[in-house]
């Protein structure tokens, strides 16, 4: 379709907006309320137009094109008004420095800074330099405004983490609001009052903690004012360098811009055209990078102890010391522990330095027991092939979505993202979980249900589509027999009573949205259940996914969780995580090498200890040699996120201190014990390795940093796809005797490599509601304890803390908490697979 | 999408009809029944809030016995609305929309009354006071 724009014939796109449409084409139309990813509002009326044949003048930001349109975006007359509305604008908003004719001056020197109030100027508006308002006023020419000035004298409000608002500086162009609905679905901001009195806030006033915020910045990040600003930036200089990155802290995998000002990093925002995230991000990429990769718990130099206390000592020093050490173990005494947040090139290298230089496969890694392991572990029992690839933007166009396992809000934000797109073009939305989750609200069906019995759920809708659909094309199924066989005997008094779902419209409803003609997408993460159940959940998942011709989605968890399931693949010989841990606990590892998060629970004293990461941790603390790993901002990193996607990110920073990567450690102290390849010179020679070695990886050449490409996984072809043998068992987890009470984590994985990020800023912690357990009012009764009062857990492996918060969101006999420490001897690898019987008593 | 647009619509009719309801029943919406309305409806408390203060008519603290309204309308304002409103504030020490400490008077304005002959005009319960002054307000407040 075709308009013409100022008498230029362009192109443009069914559906498009005028004003997009003059984006595209680089014809610049003032604006200020309009965001491309918002739907239109019309507020400012900047952006009017004129259109031939047509009387008045349109706002190009809400003006659909039309084939033939015949459109004027300057004019004498145009310029006026625009003016006007400007000035209008500006009358509501400090704007001395605006049309100040020293600003020139002023902006360069400062000189003249006292000659306008504080409260009224730019120079000290924190968005100084990156406010799209000052570029209107720019492009406008305004230099004088005709209507009296008011100040609305409204106090700043700094009550929550992260984020100021200066509602002095709002000009109420609704893009805030917008995107916090439409875009994010949390709706914790509103216009509030009407006309003169309009504000933008909360619900009562309350803080947007209590509003619901997810503190993603998304409006602060639309923001065309300096009315929301990062608090860390107000006394910053502008960005004088901006670079990408990969977000290292969940498998989301987010492109950021990170800005630079003399070489530091000062923030970092979701790229506009980041594959993945596309303009968006979540709190912990947008508020805590930095936080990352400046905590004053990084490791500065290798250390080693050589008698009573660890010394600093140079490289080699440190890797002959450990070199040497390693060699007076035998192979089967030394086990390794391989994080899942390092890039694909370190932990290429760590395998074959362990396989093939050490002749041992006592190497561990979190990946094991994730939900790819353990979904692997079923398909190769059955010799079935699954495919695990699938791309997150896929699934705001389905039409049912189960989700279960994850509550993605804060643990799969990017996920959520498409849940809600979904969700507000009519998709249901089931939701089976043993507890209310951040945004439930959105939920079609929000079935609470007894942790464990998600599998049975899965497996009666199964068993409801079996009986309904013609199968006759799909008769040779490998394993559908078994299915059939297996979900027979599932009646729905049995699933009702088992899952607690309170009646049998609700499962007919549930059943209702898996009909043959809607597009299923299944989301199932690894929490709240135990390996066990898992296990069974995702074959269950697995099979309805199939039957019904729907997708199902996997929620991994670390950065690179996927990467490392993906190389370790090739590897026979993997040890199991629970005999590591027995064989740890037992004594017969006598030398720990570890690059990953390790919380002990179990009695653990290695006559030799190797710590190799970027922070400090209490294991580090009384390792015999410490090698200080360079973070994902300091090296050339490939990783995986959770969709299968390969991406590539670029060394931002230098190497802090002494840093170095992972690659270069084990390859430096491969060589020094003998070995005569890993001569690695850069990040990238591994990868070709990995290409050429690794199927997964084949024809993965040249990943670049560049966001233009969609590479994947290569994944297994083949007609295997059959279903999985899956348990629909007639248990649910619940607590004990002893233990009566069931904990789950919502979460865990707020930490990047041995950092917690809920210790390393205050305000995180505060809204993740660390070291907060929920209760059950009911609970609360029997166990008379009231909101705010500190509590013991205990469980069989170990104790913890607490502070009671009583909430309806947990059902009576669940306490749900984001994480806690020191419980369960498999935090030996944080991981969300946790579901512990415990017991709360009263006391600090 | 056509779906969708009726759906949040209905909501919205939805949400304006309950709040009435509520307002009938306890003569005001209090704060604290937010969290069920949303629940109910499946929105966010700052959703409801936003519908609920862009109308004049829903209020958010208890109504006093008495309504005093204060004429702000252009004919009543150039003979000093203002003034009689700013003393009305004072002498009940309270904002507009507000309410008195003891619960007797609820302050009000609105935009000409239709009698712009006889302003300032205030209105004490729908009874009309005309060219009210500084000085005459403490007589009327005393007739409550
Ligand atoms: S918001 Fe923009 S125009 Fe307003 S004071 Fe800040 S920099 Fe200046
Ligand atoms: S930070 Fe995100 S959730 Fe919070 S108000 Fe802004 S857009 Fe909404
Ligand atoms: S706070 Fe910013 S985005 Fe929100 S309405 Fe005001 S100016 Fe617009
Ligand atoms: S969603 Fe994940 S990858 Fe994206 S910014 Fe947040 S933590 Fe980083
Ligand atoms: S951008 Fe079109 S009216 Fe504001
Ligand atoms: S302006 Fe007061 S009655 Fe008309």
């Amino acid at each position: 379709m075709k308009i013409t724009l100022d008498g230029k014939q362009i192109e443009v796109e069914e559906g498009q907006t005028v004003l997009d449409a003059a984006r595209e084409n680089d014809i610049y139309i003032p604006s200020l309320c309009d965001n491309p990813h918002l739907s239109p509002f019309s507020g400012c009326r900047l952006c009017l137009v004129e259109i031939k044949g047509q009387r008045g003048y349109a706002p190009s930001c809400s003006t659909i094109a039309r084939e033939g349109m015949e459109v004027k975006s300057d004019s004498p007359k145009l310029r006026k008004i625009r003016i006007r509305i400007l000035e209008l604008i500006l009358s509501e908003h400090p704007s001395a420095c605006l049309i100040c004719q020293e600003k020139e001056n002023c902006d360069e020197y400062k000189s003249t800074i006292r000659k306008v109030g504080e409260t009224t100027g730019c120079v000290l508006c924190p968005n100084n330099g990156r406010c799209d308002l000052q570029k209107v006023a720019d492009a406008l020419g305004v230099d004088s405004i005709r209507f009296p000035a008011i100040y609305r004298d409204i106090e700043v409000n700094k009550k929550d983490p992260f984020f100021d608002r200066n509602y002095n500086l709002c000009i109420l162009c609704g893009r805030c609001v917008r995107v916090c609905h439409e875009i994010r679905g949390t709706s914790t901001i509103t216009f509030v009052n009407r006309g003169s009195d309009a504000v933008i806030g909360t619900a009562l006033d309350k803080t947007l903690q209590d509003a619901g915020c997810q503190f993603c910045g998304a409006c602060v990040d639309v923001c065309p004012t300096g009315a929301l600003t990062e608090r860390s930036l107000k006394y910053e200089k502008i960005a004088d360098e901006t670079k990408e990155t990969i977000c290292p802290l969940c498998s989301m995998g987010c492109r950021l811009d990170v800005g630079k000002y003399e070489g530091r990093i000062l923030s970092s925002q979701p790229s506009e055209d980041g594959k993945v995230n596309q303009g968006q991000a979540c709190v912990k990429g947008r508020f805590l990078l930095k936080n990352t990769v400046y905590s004053g718990q990084r490791i500065k130099r290798p250390m080693i102890r050589r008698k009573k206390d660890l010394e600093p000592v140079s490289w080699d020093e440190a890797l002959d010391f450990v070199a040497e050490k390693l060699k007076g173990f035998p192979g089967d005494k030394v086990g390794f522990i391989q994080s899942s947040q390092v890039s694909c090139e370190d932990m290429f290298v760590f395998e074959q330095f362990v396989r093939d230089v050490l002749k041992s496969d006592q190497i561990a890694a979190e990946s094991e027991n994730s939900v790819y392991g353990i979904l692997k572990e079923l398909a190769d029992e059955s010799g079935v092939i699954l495919p695990m690839n699938h791309k997150i933007k896929e699934i705001s166009q389905a039409d049912t979505i189960f989700l279960s396992g994850a509550d993605i809000v804060s643990s799969h934000p990017i996920v959520w993202l498409a849940v809600l797109k979904a969700v507000k073009t009519g998709a249901g939305l089931i939701i089976a979980a043993p507890f209310e989750f951040s945004l439930s609200r959105y939920a079609t069906l929000d079935l609470r249900i007894k942790p464990g019995s998600e599998a049975m759920l899965l497996g009666y809708l199964a068993k409801q589509v079996l009986g309904r659909e013609d199968l006759s094309e799909k008769e040779t199924v490998k394993g559908l027999e078994d299915l059939k066989k297996s979900v027979e005997d599932l009646r729905i008094e049995d699933v009702l009573k088992l899952t607690g779902i309170p009646n049998e419209e609700t499962l007919t409803h549930a059943e209702k949205l898996f009909r043959p003609d809607r597009s299923v997408v299944l989301l199932l993460g690894a929490g709240f259940a135990g390996k066990e159940k898992i296990k069974n959940t995702l074959a269950a998942g697995w099979n309805l996914a199939r039957l019904t011709r729907g997708r199902l989605f996997l929620l991994g968890s670390g950065v690179n969780e996927r990467g490392q399931f993906e190389i370790r693949k090739i590897y026979d010989k993997k040890i199991d995580l629970s005999e590591f841990i027995r064989k740890a606990a037992e004594g017969k590892i006598e030398a720990l090498y570890m690059t990953g998060p390790i919380t002990l629970a179990v009695k653990f004293d290695p006559a030799f200890l190797v710590v190799q990461d970027s922070y400090w941790s209490d294991m580090a603390k009384k390792a015999h040699a410490v090698f200080p790993a360079s973070t994902f901002a300091e090296d050339e990193c490939s990783f995986v996120n959770t969709e299968g996607r390969v991406q590539r990110s670029g060394s931002i920073i230098p190497h802090y201190e002494e840093s170095k990567p992972d690659w270069w450690i084990i390859s430096r102290l491969a060589q020094k014990m003998g070995a005569r390849s890993f001569s690695f010179k850069k990040s990238s020679d591994i990868f070709n390795r990995i290409e050429k070695e690794i199927p997964a990886f084949t024809g993965i050449t040249n990943v670049s940093f560049t966001k233009e490409e969609d590479l994947f996984i290569k994944e297994e072809q083949g007609d295997k796809i059959g279903f999985l043998p899956a348990v629909y068992d007639r248990t649910v987890s619940s607590g004990e005797k002893r233990y009566p009470f069931l904990l789950v984590q919502d979460g865990g994985y707020d930490s990047y490599r041995n950092l917690d990020l809920t210790k390393e800023n205050k305000g995180f912690a505060k809204i993740r509601e660390t070291g907060i357990i929920l209760l059950n009012p009911e609970d609360a009764v029997v166990l008379e304890l009231k909101n705010g009062e500190s509590v013991k857990i205990n469980s069989e492996s170990g104790e913890s803390h607490a502070v009671v918060k009583i909430s309806e969101a947990v059902p009576a006999g669940i306490v749900k908490t984001h994480f806690l420490r020191r419980l369960s001897p498999d935090s030996i690898f944080v991981s969300m697979l946790a579901v512990l019987p415990v017991n709360i008593k009263r006391g600090e | 999408m056509e779906n969708k647009i009726k759906q949040s619509g209905n909501r919205q009719n939805e949400l304006v009809h309950i709040l009435h309801e509520v307002q009938e029943r306890f003569g005001y919406i209090p704060p604290e029944r937010l969290a069920e309305i949303a629940k109910k409806l499946n929105i966010s408390e700052s959703e409801i809030y936003g519908v609920l203060t862009f109308y004049k008519a829903f209020s958010l603290e208890p109504g006093g016995e008495h309504t005093v309204t204060v004429c702000m309308g252009t004919a009543c304002h150039v003979r000093g609305g203002q003034q009689i409103t700013d003393e009305m504030e004072r002498k009940l020490d309270i904002k507009v929309g507000q309410t008195s400490a003891d619960g007797k008077f609820t302050l009000e304005t609105v935009n000409c009354l239709g009698c712009c002959a006889i302003g300032p005009v205030v209105t004490v319960d729908g009874k009309y006071y005309s060219h009210a002054t500084m000085k005459n307000i403490a007589s009327i407040l005393k007739e409550y």
